[in-house]
């Protein structure tokens, strides 16, 4: 039934645009949104027939309803979707927040540290030198020197090296998994992002050294200070004011939450704060200063789903399959390396900090996916370098859209393995929460 | 004197809380005029994205607050004039948005717009027919058909013939100087609007029994709103290069078609998911976007899609009637006050003749109604002097603001911003009229009833009389 759905609804869409010119402005958007909404949610539950993540089919109702294939979808559609986008990463950035409860991961914290510094920060020089290596098959690191090809190597290590936490909430609550292999990957990712969007500007600036441009560190500092600083402080003063809403108000709390977020994500970005910091920062505070940690993973289920499906599939719909063509030799060496950087590094991090042996296997295959940030370092570094980062951004491009196809694949593969899947307490209908189930620890 | 007095105090019972609702959007305004530093700089600059984000958002938590039970609940047990309460404040906060010296709504936002406005009428159509249950006419009276039909189409006839005539003189078409198909199509679209009657005029009706029929009259009336939209959509389509070229009434199979796919659609995906809230949520709205989508980029009515689509769910069997039913409800008043809200930021206050055309809008509307209501009253099924009155001096529902603020994404220009100022001017005044003459009329009407009742048989005639 799904599949038919999904050929009437892209039938009705291919008739629409046969009719003539492209759809007034207004018009061509409502019909994206509600196309998009629904048949990505119809491709998400074929996905899950075949055993694969619903976000998955998300993503792949973008890439073949996009531009680069069917073209239901034209750019202009797309792009007048791109604001989901924003919102959608502060919804699941206060989702992943409110999942990080300091007391259950304060026994994880040892393994999110090893993890952290020798899988992520492990994986970032290692890319960095297969960038490095690699330059002979790089047009666009050809004709640099080599400090400043070491320098543009570490800038996209930096951005190739960048996880979403994204797609390990959305898996994380599609499969209702819980354990710590969870929440090791859960709180990994968190932390990961934090130290790339810290190390991002640092990379850029050294970058922006070495091709002699004014680096103006003092400046880069303070934009950094105020960006996380200030990001994190707004975030608890928005936690403030949930958890009070949360504990006092409670109607109409989804749409309150959808109003914060799209508040987050678009004043926020203007003030030059990070909305995925302020999000987390809020979330961690629902979580760990009030009690209204299970009333927000409650009531954000209404506004987040309709927007993570979307987001995904915009995601998927922005994926250029004709850089990917060109680029996959390389991209596909480097998502290898990535790979291999991040499952070896989280196992030997793991090790090192005394995890459990199931976090040691399988931890890190929650730090495979990626989405948003990584896409955004991408854009930020092509309009930073514009003499080459158009062909650097399309390389990066192509390993995220790689990693977005199939890591989430072999994470979700990974839940069921461990027996972490379906441990989460199960929702009542009409959205109450059971009560929680026990955990085993191993 | 004690009559008196208690008439003073539910007065001032009624003025205080409808005071308060209107101190809420003052105080707002000046607020944010406040931030704005006193004018519009440049739509790129942070501090002003910044201040149009908060205002477009505090707008839509205030609409959000408007459409809650409780409010709804304050408002019916207190009895706020329904001025306040059918919304029209938002018209005003969009009014006040729009002024530069506020600046929320600068050029590129109010293009914006069209999208809200889009999800707004298709939620309104698909509300309206999710509630025309095939029930509805099972079991009326005889004679209801025939008090519905003239209780439309003689306002109907009465406002496009008057309007119309006073739209010519306004857009100088007397002299034939004027397209004249442009003015008829207004005229039609005003005489639609004209035609709908607020379903809160049961209330004022105390006997359940008669309020109750006028209720479903009143909700069949809606039909004949839609059907009127959908014939000037189909019969009156702005030219578009390179697009189908199909005759009128095609258009009109076409969109009755639509609409029926689209709640067939609508169907299978509900029967074929077990909803729980988000996904309820991914539906409905999904579903409310995709037709409106799908209409807007024909040039059909998003309204009358959705309305059809919404009419086959109401009739199909299955588990979804409840859960959609309450999600459509709670989120019907919030998109309406936000397409109130819309529809002031698009309104050309400027235009002297609007503000022309908003009375004689008003007085054409009444006086068709009170032709109309005369009329069927002559009829099979007797029609009691409340509900008469009821029906003659009714205010304009939100289907009636639905139709024109379509017409306004479908035919964008001046002319439609003219009949759009009419029909948010005179619902306003005719407010007016129905809270200052009916409440007055019932009264009497119904102390008249009374004494009546408690007098002996002999003088009941007299009193009556």
């Amino acid at each position: 039934m799904n599949l038919v759905l999904l050929v009437v609804l892209g039938g009705l869409m291919h008739a629409t645009r046969a009719f003539g010119p492209a759809a007034p402005g207004d018009a061509g958007t409502l019909l994206a949104f509600g196309y998009v909404l629904v048949s990505a949610f119809f491709a998400g539950g074929l996905f899950k027939q075949l055993r694969l993540p619903r976000l998955t089919g998300y993503i792949a109702t973008g890439v073949v309803a996009g531009p680069m294939v069917l073209g239901l979808l034209s750019r202009e559609m797309v792009g007048s979707l791109d604001v989901v986008s924003g919102i959608a990463i502060a919804m699941l950035a206060l989702t992943a927040g409110n999942e990080i409860s300091f007391r259950s991961m304060r026994p994880l914290l040892r393994s999110v540290a090893g993890i952290s510094v020798v899988g992520v920060l492990g994986t970032t020089v290692l890319l960095t030198a297969a960038v490095w290596l690699l330059r002979p098959l790089l047009p666009f690191l050809r004709g640099l020197g080599p400090a400043q090809a070491a320098a543009v190597a570490f800038v996209l290590g930096v951005v190739m090296v960048a996880q979403s936490p994204a797609v390990v909430v959305a898996l994380r609550d599609e499969l209702r998994s819980d354990g710590p292999v969870t929440r090791t990957a859960l709180g990994v990712v968190v932390l990961a992002d934090l130290v790339v969007i810290v190390l991002f500007p640092i990379a850029s600036t050294l970058a922006k050294a070495a091709f002699g441009a004014s680096a103006d560190a003092a400046g880069t500092a303070r934009l950094l200070a105020w960006e996380i600083f200030g990001s994190l402080g707004a975030g608890a003063v928005v936690g403030a004011v949930l958890a009070l809403y949360l504990r006092k108000v409670v109607a109409g709390a989804p749409f309150f939450l959808l109003l914060v977020t799209i508040v987050i994500a678009e004043v926020g970005r203007r003030l030059h704060l990070d909305p995925l910091l302020v999000a987390l920062a809020a979330g961690i505070v629902v979580r760990n200063a009030s009690g209204a940690g299970d009333a927000l993973h409650r009531e954000i289920q209404p506004s987040s789903l309709p927007v993570s499906i979307v987001f995904f599939a915009v995601a998927g719909a922005n994926l250029h399959l004709d850089v990917l063509a060109l680029v996959w030799l390389p991209a596909g060496a480097f998502v290898l390396v990535r790979g291999a950087g991040l499952l070896l590094g989280s196992r030997l991090g793991a090790l090192l900090a005394g995890a459990p042996p199931v976090v040691q296997r399988y931890a890190g295959f929650g730090l495979l996916p990626q989405a948003g940030l990584a896409l955004a370092l991408s854009m930020l570094f092509a309009s930073t370098f514009p003499e080459f980062g158009a062909e650097a951004s399309a390389l990066t491009l192509g390993v995220v859209a790689l990693n977005e196809l199939l890591a989430p694949a072999a994470y979700r593969l990974v839940l069921l393995r461990c027996g972490e899947a379906g441990r989460r307490a199960p929702e009542l209908p009409d959205g109450e929460a059971a009560p929680p189930l026990a955990l085993v620890r191993r | 004197m004690n009559e008196l007095h208690r008439r003073r105090r539910a007065l001032a019972r009624r003025t205080i809380p409808a005071a308060t609702v209107l101190l809420l959007p003052a105080l707002l305004l000046p607020t944010l005029a406040l931030a704005s530093g006193g004018g519009a700089g440049a739509a790129t600059r942070p501090e002003l994205l910044v201040k149009t984000i908060l205002g477009l958002l505090g707008v839509v938590a205030l609409a959000y607050l408007g459409g809650h039970p409780r409010v709804n609940a304050w408002e019916a047990r207190l009895g706020i004039s329904h001025v306040v309460t059918a919304g029209f404040p938002f018209v005003l906060l969009g009014l006040a948005a729009r002024h530069p010296s506020v600046g929320i709504l600068t050029d590129p936002v109010v293009g914006q717009l069209g999208t809200l406005l889009g999800i707004a009428l298709g939620w309104i159509g698909l509300v309206a027919g999710f509630r025309f249950d095939a029930r509805l006419v099972g079991g009326l009276p005889r004679g209801t058909a025939r008090v519905v039909a003239l209780a439309t189409a003689i306002p109907f006839a009465v406002v496009v013939g008057l309007t119309g005539l006073a739209l010519l003189s306004l857009t100088g078409g007397l002299g034939g100087a004027a397209p004249r198909g442009g003015v008829l199509r207004d005229a039609l679209v005003l005489g639609t609007a004209g035609a709908m009657t607020a379903k809160t005029s049961a209330r004022l009706l105390r006997s359940t029994e008669p309020a109750t029929l006028l209720s479903r009259i009143i909700r069949i009336e809606e039909l004949a709103g839609v059907a009127g939209l959908a014939a000037v959509a189909a019969y009156f389509r702005p030219e578009v290069e390179g697009t189908w070229q199909l005759p009128g009434t095609a258009w009109l199979l076409l969109t009755v078609g639509l609409g029926a796919t689209m709640g067939l659609v609508t169907y299978a995906m509900l029967q074929c998911t077990r909803p729980g809230r988000a996904e309820l949520v991914v539906l409905s709205l999904g579903a409310v976007s995709f037709a409106a989508g799908l209409a807007g980029s024909l040039h059909l009515s998003p309204v009358v899609v959705t309305f059809l689509a919404g009419v086959l769910l109401a009739n199909f069997p299955g588990a979804y009637h409840g859960p959609l039913g309450a999600a459509l409800r709670r989120l019907e008043r919030p998109v309406y006050l936000l397409s109130l809200f819309a529809i002031g930021a698009l309104w050309d206050v400027a235009d002297w003749r609007g503000w022309l055309l908003a009375p004689v809008f008003m007085a054409t509307r009444l006086l068709g109604k009170r032709l109309g209501a005369n009329a069927a009253a002559r009829g099979e099924l007797p029609l009691g002097l409340e509900a008469r009155e009821a029906l003659a001096v009714a205010p304009l529902g939100p289907l009636a603001i639905a139709i024109v603020v379509n017409a306004q994404l479908l035919y964008p220009g001046r002319s439609v911003s003219l009949i759009a100022s009419a029909v948010v001017g005179g619902a306003i005044l005719t407010e007016l009229v129905v809270q200052l003459v009916a409440h007055g009329k019932l009264l009497t009407l119904e102390r008249r009833a009374r004494a009546a009742a408690s007098a002996p048989e002999g003088d009941s005639r007299e009193a009556t009389g």
